[in-house]
């Protein structure tokens, strides 16, 4: 196998490259979700074929992050992953997809009561499974760097 | 972070540029700029090629520096 090209830059222009690809991820990350929202509520009857291209992408993404951060060990720069944070931000997710679904209901169909009712139903799911995922993840967080920790005992 | 003066000071001895002495560490002129002004923490590894251009040693050049910061006082006022 041929060897990767020696790189040509020194370590700060190495962490300022990192800081660019960072800032690169995070807007592509927020892009490509305004962009799968936007296209599903100005579409009418294909969204779902329109905007699979962008929701691989972002899937593929976001499993690449979760998956990476878990394996070394890695919660977030801020936040610890307790009941009352995992609480939060799955309250948060749910609201954000419960009004989106709101509105599209309402756009689409004109019913008040009926794009509340969508409204409080997504919410209520999306809460169940945010607080399942983030309960799987904490686990498995947790047992990862707890390991992580004993073979940096060990070494 | 407080502007690296010992590197200056031992770089100016050895009538050393900025560029000659980011050249002979192996880094571009940048960034041994934004060293020498404490825009830039390197390395302990960047450290030690520095000391071993400028033949000096991590504590004077990277030590805890009291005495530069006074010096740097001094030098503003």
């Amino acid at each position: 196998m041929k060897k990767m090209k020696k790189t040509q830059l020194d370590e700060m222009q190495e962490q300022k490259l990192l800081k660019i690809e960072h800032n690169g991820c995070w807007f592509a990350f927020w892009g490509l979700l305004a962009i799968i929202f936007i296209q599903i509520l100005l579409d009418h009857g294909n969204a779902g074929q329109n905007v699979a291209g962008e929701w691989i992408v972002f899937m593929c993404l976001c499993i690449y992050m979760l998956i990476a951060s878990l394996k070394n060990g890695i919660w977030d720069r801020r936040f610890q992953p307790t009941l009352k944070t995992n609480t939060a931000f799955s309250a948060g997710g749910a609201a954000a997809i419960a009004i989106f679904n709101s509105v599209l209901s309402y756009v689409r169909y004109h019913k008040m009561a009926g794009s509340i009712a969508a409204g409080i139903f997504m919410f209520v799911m999306t809460f169940v499974i945010c607080m399942i995922m983030f309960s799987i993840t904490t686990m498995i967080y947790k047992k990862r760097k707890e390991k992580l920790e004993d073979m940096d005992d060990e070494a | 972070m407080a502007r690296n003066i010992p590197i200056k000071v031992a770089r100016a001895r050895l009538d050393m540029t900025q560029k000659k002495l980011a050249e002979k560490v192996g880094i571009s002129r940048q960034t041994m700029n934004a060293i020498e002004q404490g825009d830039y923490n390197p390395t302990i590894k960047l450290c030690r090629s520095i000391c071993g251009v400028l033949g000096k040693s991590l504590d004077e050049l990277f030590g805890e520096d009291e005495e530069h910061e006074e010096d740097e006082k001094n030098a503003v006022g």
